[in-house]
């Protein structure tokens, strides 16, 4: 009882009663304290109900009793399904009250486990610590200079405020010599071996000796934070991409990174090249020199943000644009710049002349080309007439023979027909295996690609699976971190193991006392079979005694008074049994009785009657004051 | 004929498309040349995506050499294990599509039948020395079933005038000219169907090896093409029509649009001798009682009377060449007189 006391205590005190460190069990709770209790449990429980509720008992009798029957109401429309009415607060008795205590104290809502909301990592932590700084400075009202206090000269002042300068770094784990990679890689002669160990000396040297720490390498401090965090950022964007796109792109091209990184490197180069030649070519619009450049650098950046067809678009032109041009250099032709009449004849003579010169150019060219042209075609004719003057030729050498040559040229012909059939199966026999080969070959190629890109797909999913599963480890860490934070946090008043221990200490005793009831229990149902057992051998074997001398009882008068003795003796022995019984029901109620008697003494009755007395007569007066007071007003 | 012809085919190749997805050339006699390789697997259709149609049959112009490729899925039951599709290649001097796919056929026959093409070679040799060749269907395969001038008067002139109706003067006039013709449609068989019968405009030449019926947009065989002052060039790429640089006259196909080049507008001026001609051509075309052969000898018949009257001018001046100032004294129409300049210079009859 004293455990069940503590803890409804405690948890009163949570909710904000004010027991006394005196007060240890329910039994010394006053009328006031429980009310008091009663109340700021409804309240946390159901601030409704609660609001209307006062904590202390008011002084007047009938205002006591009606705040008795009202917390009453309460208490029963929260829930408590005992008996309860006024006399549950005004006279208490502790049974009751222990009972109602802990009713309510159940239905008090667990606020631990709604606290413990996201887990706050360390991260969070500090950023909720910078927001709470943050405000309170921004709560501090601003003083002009004078007045200032010099601990927020600081924080008020602009002076604090600077511009997010950014200077490049210089960090020594960024600078991996480059000597490193190389002695991996390919075989070398010593000499190289020793200049690339001299040059990697070097940068040691420099590291150690000449590159300033990083908070001296910014030209101004305030810049060493903004440098520090665009540095980090950068390096931390760039290996994110890098990852993502190994693991898309680069797993796919089966290449190692550094081959990856090479064709990749290869690739941008020549579309650079690409872009600016087709650039570089004069636009068809010859508009002033200065605009010009600007509009095509914003240009050619666009096209290398765009794909590919915006590169169809700067090289090749439709239609419209060749009739543009034209139609361009047409109005071109029709303005030309006034000048005065004879500097105009000047120029025009000049302009004769030079279209002369080009005409007589044109006309040679023209000449020329001609000329080429039936020198080709002739070429071509000779070439044709001279085969078959050829065929003719030999033709003829033939003619002085025909049949003769006949038969001899088509025996020709068909003995280089048979040799050219076997040369083909001979090499036939070569070529069939040799191209089954290949097939083949090219299958197994196929398969064992279809085999690695499958590995592949396993791979990226084991790295995705490694991917969450660090993920989840690193959260569950975190929680562990900040939960063991939160239990060192937690009040120690409440010792949670002793109540646990109690309990299971409960526990076990309880079985054990089942144990020992169900082991009583056994031993008086035997008990009892054996009584029955002997009190049916004793009626069966009086019966049988009994019909035995009653027979003989008739003639012989000794037998008679056996006869006698025994009904007697049988007739006593019954009483006796059924005294014993009798005894032992006596017993069993004297102990109901006493137990019924120690929970009446606990009612406090007599005082609760006294006290009802007294409150009855103090109920009849206010009454009688109060009907006075209607008569006289 | 046989032995009086020159020999005019030059190679029989093979082509086959196993189940690898590879294409290769597998096999071939007597030899071709790797720039010819290259340019004959480019056209095979099955080094092209397979999601586009399967062409049996396509030919070709490359370095004077006509080929021919027809190309057969294989069917199972088959002594070719492994192979999907293969295409056999013949390269001849000359232009006649119908003798060479006959002969083609059957050689497929035969790769399918034996697995071998050695028998396939067999037949292609005795074609070669006799001019015969026995086939699997009933018959047998002669060269002198086929004559040139029927692979010249194979194509239909009259579906020429019916889908370009009176600008067929403007295809007439660049053939005339030995003007840059270049054709486009997506699909290869109705590009070689059409271009095939451009030549027969110009019947007084019977020149088909301006004809150039399928070309690709690469460097070798554009190398190739400006060789020649004057051809018909037939691409199924539709990027052709931004490269002014290779045509003076373009013909959009599907559309049915004939454009002429900046460049070009100059010599191609037309006047009243054009119209005449034009119309001549349209009525003889229209005329449903003529037939190709016929309408084709109208138009001939009309050429030779212009080229006879450019011949008749030609001899009035020295050394049987006309010169422009000649002409010019003869006062004809300014587009007439632009017309039979030009058309002097590519019959070699001008001097400047």
């Amino acid at each position: 009882m004293e455990e069940v006391d503590k803890i409804l205590i405690h948890a009163l005190k949570q909710v904000g009663t004010d027991v006394s460190e005196e007060i240890d069990s329910v039994k010394q709770f006053s009328s006031e304290l429980i009310v008091e209790a009663v109340v700021r449990c409804i309240r946390v429980i159901d601030p409704s109900l609660g609001s209307a509720l006062a904590t202390s008992l008011p002084p007047g009798m009938s205002a006591r009793f009606r705040v008795g029957m009202s917390l009453a109401q309460a208490c029963q429309d929260i829930g408590y399904k005992g008996e309860i009415g006024y006399q549950t607060f005004l006279y208490s008795s502790e049974p009751e009250i222990r009972a109602l205590l802990m009713c309510l104290v159940e239905k008090l809502p667990r606020e631990t486990t709604e606290a413990s909301d996201q887990p706050t990592g360390k991260s969070v932590a500090l950023q909720r610590a910078i927001a709470t700084a943050i405000k309170a400075q921004l709560a501090v009202p601003w003083l002009p200079i004078n007045c200032r206090l010099p601990l927020y000269s600081e924080t008020q002042s602009p002076g604090a405020l600077h511009s997010f300068h950014v200077q490049p770094l210089r960090l020594p784990h960024c600078t991996k010599g480059p000597g490193k990679k190389q002695l991996k890689g390919r075989p070398h002669t010593t000499h190289t071996a020793y200049m690339l160990c001299s040059f990697d000396l070097e940068i040691k040297d420099y590291q150690q000796d000449v590159l300033l720490p990083v908070t001296a390498q910014t030209f101004h401090h305030a810049s060493v934070v903004a440098s520090i965090l665009e540095q980090h950022t950068a390096e931390l964007s760039a290996a994110q991409e890098w990852d993502n796109e190994w693991n898309s792109q680069g797993l796919l091209s089966r290449l190692t990174p550094q081959e990856y990184r090479s064709r990749k490197l290869t690739r941008l180069q020549k579309r650079i090249v690409e872009q600016l030649r087709s650039n570089a070519l004069p636009s068809p619009e010859s508009a002033p020199g200065g605009p010009r450049s600007t509009s095509e650098l914003r240009e050619l950046l666009q096209a290398f943000r765009g794909s590919a067809p915006s590169d169809h678009i700067l090289t090749k032109g439709t239609h419209f644009t060749h009739i543009k041009k034209f139609t361009f250099t047409q109005v071109k032709e029709n303005t030309p710049s006034p000048l005065g009449i004879s500097q105009e004849g000047d120029i025009q003579q000049e302009e004769l002349a030079s279209f002369k010169l080009q005409f007589q150019q044109l006309c040679s060219d023209v000449n020329q080309l001609t000329v080429l042209d039936e020198l080709k075609q002739r070429v071509l004719g000779n070439s044709e007439k001279e085969e078959k003057m050829q065929v003719k030729k030999k033709t003829i050498n033939l003619l002085p023979d025909p049949d003769n040559n006949m038969l001899k040229l088509q025996a020709l012909v068909e003995a280089s027909v048979k040799r050219v059939v076997s040369l083909a199966t001979q090499w036939e026999k070569h070529r069939a295996p040799l191209i089954n080969e290949h097939r083949r070959l090219k299958e197994i190629c196929s398969n064992q690609d279809l085999e690695s890109s499958r590995k592949l797909s396993e791979i990226k999913y084991l790295h995705d699976k490694i991917r969450v599963s660090t993920e989840e480890a690193r959260k569950k860490e975190e929680i562990y971190k900040q939960l063991v934070i939160e239990l060192e946090n937690l009040p120690q008043d409440v010792s949670r193991s002793a109540y646990t221990q109690r309990i299971l200490e409960i526990v076990s005793n309880i079985k054990k006392q089942k144990e020992e009831i169900t082991k009583i229990l056994s031993d008086t149902k035997d008990l009892q079979k054996e009584i029955n057992n002997l009190t049916g051998k004793l009626d069966r074997t009086f019966a049988v005694t009994d019909e035995l001398v009653f027979k003989d009882a008739k003639k012989d008068e000794s037998v008679r008074k056996a006869y006698k003795y025994l009904a007697a003796l049988h007739e006593n022995c019954n009483q006796l049994i059924q005294t014993i019984e009798d005894t032992g029901t006596i017993l069993r109620e004297i102990r109901d009785l006493e137990e019924q008697i120690e929970t009446e003494n606990g009612n406090k009755t007599v005082a609760n009657l006294e006290r009802i007395l007294d409150d009855y007569k103090a109920i009849r007066q206010e009454n009688s004051v109060l009907a006075a007071k209607v008569r006289e007003g | 004929m046989a032995t009086t012809e020159m020999q005019l085919m030059l190679s029989v190749a093979l082509i086959e498309k196993d189940v690898n997805g590879d294409t290769l050339w597998v096999w071939c006699y007597p030899s071709v040349d790797s720039d010819l390789r290259t340019v004959l697997l480019s056209k095979c259709c099955l080094t092209q995506d397979s999601s586009r149609d399967f062409h049996t049959f396509v030919f070709g112009q490359f370095c004077r050499t006509w080929y021919y490729i027809t190309t057969v899925e294989v069917q199972e039951p088959t002594a070719l294990n492994k192979v999907t599709h293969f295409s056999i290649v013949v390269t001849a001097k000359d232009f006649n599509p119908e003798k060479y796919a006959a002969l083609s056929r059957i050689l497929c026959r035969m790769y399918v039948k034996h697995g071998s093409p050695v028998k396939m070679m067999e037949a292609y040799i005795t074609v070669l020395t006799k001019g015969i060749c026995q086939s699997d269907e009933n018959g047998s395969f002669l060269i002198k079933d086929y004559d040139v001038r029927k692979a010249y008067l194979a194509g239909s002139v009259k579906d020429v005038v019916s889908q370009f109706g009176m600008e067929t003067i403007i295809l007439y006039t660049a053939l005339m000219l030995k003007k840059r013709i270049v054709v486009h449609h997506p699909r290869i068989e109705a590009l070689l169907e059409f271009t095939r019968v451009l030549p027969a405009l110009t019947w007084h030449r019977k020149d088909w090896s301006i004809l150039h019926p399928y070309e690709h947009l690469t460097d070798i065989e554009l190398e190739d093409l400006k060789k020649c002052p004057g051809y018909i060039a037939g691409f199924v790429d539709p990027e052709v029509s931004n490269r002014s640089d290779l045509f003076d006259v373009f013909v959009n196909l599907p559309d049915g649009v004939i454009t002429v080049s900046q460049s070009a507008k100059e010599a191609m001026a037309m006047g009243k001798l054009h119209k005449d001609v034009g119309q001549l051509i349209v009525q003889s075309a229209e005329d449903t009682e003529r037939s190709d052969s016929q309408v084709i000898k109208d138009i001939s018949i009309k050429t030779k009377e212009i080229l006879a009257n450019l011949v008749a001018l030609a001899n009035e001046c020295e050394d049987s060449k006309i010169t422009l100032e000649a002409l010019k004294q003869h006062h004809f129409p300014p587009a007439t007189e632009n017309f039979l300049f030009h058309l002097a210079a590519a019959e070699q009859l001008l001097r400047i």
